[in-house]
């Protein structure tokens, strides 16, 4: 099993897309080793968009497993014409935005612990002890702000944030995975930042 | 573009915050485990790939369970009214024999060969129903059956 501080970066290494067809291929044999070899590669990323998404680390579990799991049923359909990484990408997304549009305004939030490095990145310490008038607010309150003013979006909005500046990926990757054009992606990305900067006025306003 | 960017710098900055959010120590390591485990359990290709209708309408039961209540009260509306006309098969036969015998009557009128036999039912009728299509049951009590004989035993030597 990988560990997931392995791999830090968003973008498959040069010789991935080869190793990754023959995955893909094996496993459409059947070969669930093959397969499992694949969901491990991709179980984080798929996980925190998920997660970033939902708010929610049970409703992110079940989504992500249903997802790899969806998509296996309809691997034999994969036929090569992105990269496999991208069209799991696509049913991840999916299965979360109609989850989403079901469940409506019931968002509960189920947020998972911050990690042992944020006290000690400096950017984000730097970030709340520079940037936010709210000095006092602790790291749990400002975590609890950010993912309820993301939970105020709509998916595609929301979507878009995550993939872009969570999640790092470019205008591209977001208009393949999306299924839109790139002039769709940044017109939702500018719409979903200026919103979320006047939700976050009173912890983005410099003291 | 590059000036709307920096102008949500601090924005961006912040939404980096999200990235630290991280599930539960060892959480991936059962993951894809759990995945492999789910897909051999038959989830991978079992009924939902053969009839995926069948999944869909699963899916919207959990997710409407109003129409999940509004398709079990149509399901058991059908078993009362099943019930209901099971429980009156006299209400059927009735009918049945009337037309029966009305068509015997008219047949046997047309035909030459019926001026030999008379116009009533010969009294074999068909019908799924036993009770109905049998003879008079009080007939089977009070004659005799030709087949039994009466019988007395004399022991020898008393």
């Amino acid at each position: 099993m990988a560990e997931p501080a392995e791999r830090t970066d968003q973008e498959p290494a040069a010789d991935a897309p080869v190793a990754e067809m023959d995955l893909v291929r094996r496993a459409q044999r059947g070969d669930l080793k093959a397969y499992d070899e694949l969901v491990q590669r991709y179980q984080e990323r798929i996980y925190a968009t998920v997660y970033h998404m939902t708010s929610n680390h049970e409703d992110a579990n079940d989504l992500a497993q249903d997802s790899f799991i969806k998509a296996y049923q309809a691997l034999k359909s994969f036929k090569g014409g992105s990269s496999f990484y991208t069209w799991l990408y696509r049913i991840a997304v999916n299965k979360t935005i109609n989850f989403l549009k079901q469940r409506k305004n019931r968002n509960h939030m189920s947020l998972n612990d911050l990690d042992f490095n944020t006290e000690n990145n400096p950017d984000l310490v730097a970030l709340i002890s520079e940037n936010t008038p709210r000095r006092d607010a602790g790291l749990k309150e400002l975590q609890e702000k950010l993912n309820a003013a993301l939970l105020t979006w709509s998916e595609p909005h929301r979507l878009v944030v995550v993939l872009q500046d969570v999640q790092g990926q470019s205008h591209e990757e977001i208009a393949e995975i999306m299924d839109c054009n790139i002039g769709t992606v940044r017109s939702r990305l500018f719409y979903a930042r200026q919103q979320l900067q006047s939700l976050l006025t009173d912890y983005l306003k410099p003291a | 573009m590059n000036e709307n960017e920096n102008d949500f710098g601090t924005l961006r900055q912040f939404l980096k915050f999200k990235g630290h959010e991280t599930p539960p120590p060892g959480y991936f390591n059962n993951f894809s485990g759990d995945v492999i485990s789910r897909i051999r359990a038959g989830e991978g290709g079992g009924f939902s790939a053969e009839a995926p209708w069948l999944l869909k309408l699963l899916q919207v039961f959990e997710f409407k369970p109003a129409f999940a209540g509004a398709f079990a009260s149509a399901l058991f509306l059908l078993l009362v009214f099943g019930f209901v006309y099971a429980d009156r098969p006299e209400s059927a036969p009735q009918p049945l024999l009337q037309a029966s015998v009305q068509q015997s009557n008219s047949f046997a009128a047309a035909t030459p060969a019926a001026l030999a036999q008379p116009a009533e039912p010969t009294g074999i009728i068909a019908a799924t129903n036993p009770a109905t299509s049998l003879q008079p049951v009080a007939s089977l009590f009070n004659s005799q059956n030709p087949f039994a004989q009466q019988v007395s035993f004399s022991v020898p030597g008393n």
